[in-house]
């Protein structure tokens, strides 16, 4: 057994005192990591409520996200998959196109102008291949800027996670690639996907360093991931980064994971390795913080939620010719007659309402 | 153009009981895998879980990890591992978690699953099913939805089997396990458990090859598969009621197709309308439509319309899909527009 890079333990000590950054710093991480955990259960109250789309949650995987993403700086691109609510919240997405987003409106599927985050993708490890190719851009450009993109550790048994990693290697290109061991690829342990111990180590064979991290410690998250935009930033290439961390929630809203793994297995996590709880243990124990910062601190998500949440349901219904648009630069001729076709099908709709 | 079934495959099976399409798929699964040692099972979470749709649900348990197990994340994994096991004598019948996700898997279907025997001129062979859920009409995420029947009817050397009830579906399925060829098999979302009808227990095979006539009509044939075929009996039954025939065909494999039934139907009613929740251009509507056009164009009475979605992606904007997805108002407006034609 390895040990992962730790700076803060699940336990809140501080393991390499001389890496924790200051204590506001501190409690502006957890703050923030406060808010997507806020934010991610209340895409499940939604779901619960028949006022939300199938969502997938991050739950659990806050530092992970969060503690990568901050590594970042302004201009630099990220290529998401699913998962990332979290690292796409962080990096500036905002909680009502999120809430819009999973709510399957294609306003949230509108990825904004000064945003560079690359479009969320669903299918399997396709947005490590992306990344690669968008940081050998940025190096043909001679642009300063990185590239920062995850998968799931099922997703390293995936063509593209290889094609994808060995690509920017061979290219030197600026990216940064995370992979987020959360034990599960819905119900298949990490165990099943490969033969090897940790999957960090096939950055060896790819010659870019690798990293094996306490995926629940923000800090050495953090830490870790900086290092490695920072290596991009200076040319010299990519690596590779295993977060060790866990799914606290189910796999989708529709998921119930109990039907491959122990509850007393989640509890064990959620009680004890919590990536917030041990940030909020270091602040108490400095005498930073109390049960009442807590409750404002709370109080504040969920009043920022509301308000976002109310944004995203005050906004207008989708409209039909949504499903014609973007998918050509312009229409070609078939497509103009099935718009045709699109208004005889609202007008038949209205007709028979 | 039917494949031949064994003799004892053909033996009437004694009772029936009453099924959904989903625990169809999954008693097919348990006889074939009681019936040969060499069916296995695999995929991604088809194992401990029973795969997301619940499919395999208890075959692990029953027939252990060795027949039933999960695999690794890879489609191209899941689907080239199975040309080598089938080339050394295995049956494997392996699930893709969605049909929108069958694309990292294509490399290996159409350059290899459809081309180990002939490449190898007889030597090898890959007698294998490709099992997926797929179609629209629920509320899933991008790439959930999709239909991608065309690319496969496209590929020589594949079968192409899209079972729309759930007596069909476990016969299908049991034919396409003994087939010689390679088939991939369609399995609706929507109608895993939204629609019921007597099984016949014990082993059976719909041969793969015939189609079906699911409503008889004398003055328009409509052809539809999968979930469609549904769709369309609604319209069928609502057009009924108007006074007009509909003779609904389900050719329930679209490779090989049942151009014979197709054929004597348009013989008769001489208006078409071809429905398919895949995109419109090269879709197989285009197919049987040229088919029907060099086959019988003297008998069509009217220009052969196609109710299709139309050509974009299929949508995870769930609330307005169903402008894209043909319902059942769509089909009856197609039949009309035949009429009047
Ligand atoms: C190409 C492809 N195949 C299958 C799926 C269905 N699927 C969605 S999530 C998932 C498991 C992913 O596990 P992992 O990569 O570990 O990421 P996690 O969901 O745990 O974050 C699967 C099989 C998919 N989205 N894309």
């Amino acid at each position: 057994m390895l040990t992962p890079f730790q700076i803060l333990a699940a336990d809140g000590s501080v393991t390499q005192p001389d890496l924790l950054p200051p204590l506001d710093q501190v409690e502006s991480i957890y703050r923030k990591m406060v808010r997507l955990r806020h934010f991610d259960d209340r895409l499940m109250v939604l779901y619960k409520q028949s006022k939300m789309g199938t969502y997938p949650q991050f739950g659990g995987q806050e530092a992970s996200q969060l503690g990568a993403t901050l590594a970042l700086s302004q201009g630099d691109y990220l290529a998401p998959m699913y998962r990332n609510t979290g690292a796409a919240l962080a990096f500036g997405w905002s909680p009502k196109q999120a809430i819009l987003y999973w709510r399957g409106h294609p306003a949230g599927w509108k990825i904004p102008d000064e945003l560079n985050m690359l479009p969320i993708i669903i299918d399997i490890a396709s947005q490590f291949p992306h990344a690669a190719g968008a940081a050998t851009a940025l190096k043909l450009r001679g642009l300063p800027q990185v590239v920062l993109s995850f998968i799931g550790e099922g997703g390293t048994s995936q063509g593209d996670f290889h094609v994808g990693v060995n690509w920017a290697s061979a290219m030197r290109a600026p990216a940064v690639f995370v992979i987020e061991n959360n034990g599960y690829a819905i119900s298949v342990p990490r165990a099943l996907q490969s033969g090897a111990d940790y999957l960090f180590k096939r950055a060896e064979g790819y010659g870019i360093p690798g990293h094996l991290v306490d995926g629940n410690d923000v800090f050495a998250v953090h830490h870790i991931a900086k290092e490695a935009v920072e290596r991009a930033r200076r040319g010299e290439g990519p690596s590779l980064i295993e977060h060790l961390t866990y799914r606290l929630r189910p796999h989708t809203t529709g998921d119930d994971p109990k039907a491959y793994r122990s509850d007393a297995e989640t509890q064990e996590w959620a009680e004890h390795r919590d990536p917030l709880l041990r940030v909020r243990l270091l602040l108490t124990a400095q005498g930073h913080w109390d049960d009442q910062h807590e409750a404002e601190l709370r109080k504040e998500a969920e009043e920022e939620f509301n308000a976002a949440l109310a944004e995203a349901d005050a906004t207008p219904a989708p409209d039909p010719h949504a499903l014609l648009e973007y998918a050509m630069a312009s229409p070609t001729p078939a497509l103009r007659a099935q718009g045709k076709i699109l208004e005889q099908r609202i007008r038949l709709l209205e007709a028979q309402a | 153009m039917t494949q031949t079934v064994q003799p004892a495959a053909k033996a009437a099976p004694a009772s029936q009981k009453t099924m959904t399409l989903a625990a169809a798929l999954t008693d097919a699964m348990d006889l074939a895998l009681a019936r040969d040692p060499n069916v296995i099972l695999y995929g991604e979470d088809v194992g401990v879980m029973g795969g997301v749709f619940r499919i395999t649900t208890g075959l692990q348990a029953k027939y252990g990890k060795e027949r039933v197990f999960d695999s690794p994340l890879t489609e191209s994994g899941i689907v080239g591992s199975a040309v080598g096991m089938a080339a050394l004598g295995f049956r494997p019948v392996v699930e893709l978690q969605f049909g929108g996700f069958l694309y990292p898997g294509f490399d290996q279907m159409a350059s290899h699953v459809s081309r180990y025997r002939y490449r190898s001129r007889g030597r090898w062979s890959t007698p294998l099913v490709i099992r997926f859920p797929y179609g629209g009409g629920v509320n899933l995420l991008e790439q959930h939805h999709d239909s991608p029947e065309a690319y496969l009817a496209h590929t020589p050397g594949i079968k192409v089997v899209i079972p729309s009830s759930p007596k069909d579906a476990k016969g299908l399925l049991l034919a396409s396990i003994e087939d010689p060829d390679p088939v991939v098999f369609f399995e609706n979302i929507k109608l895993y458990r939204s629609v019921k009808e007597e099984v016949p227990q014990g082993y059976y095979t719909v041969p793969l090859g015939q189609g079906r006539r699911v409503h008889e009509g004398k003055d328009v044939t409509v052809i539809a598969w999968g979930a469609m075929v549904q769709t369309c009996l609604q319209a069928a039954v609502a057009a009924e009621e108007a006074g007009i025939g509909v003779d609904l065909i389900d050719p329930r494999t679209l490779v090989p197709l049942d151009l014979e039934l197709i054929l004597e139907s348009v013989a008769k009613t001489g208006r078409v309308v071809i429905v398919h929740e895949a995109v419109r251009t090269a879709g197989f509507g285009a197919e049987i439509s040229a088919l029907i056009a060099e086959h019988a164009i003297y008998h069509l009475e009217a220009p052969v319309l196609r109710v299709t979605h139309p050509d974009t992606m299929h949508s995870p904007f769930n609330a307005i899909n169903h402008y894209s997805r043909p319902e059942p108002a769509y089909v009856a407006d197609a039949i009309r527009q035949v009429l009047e034609a």
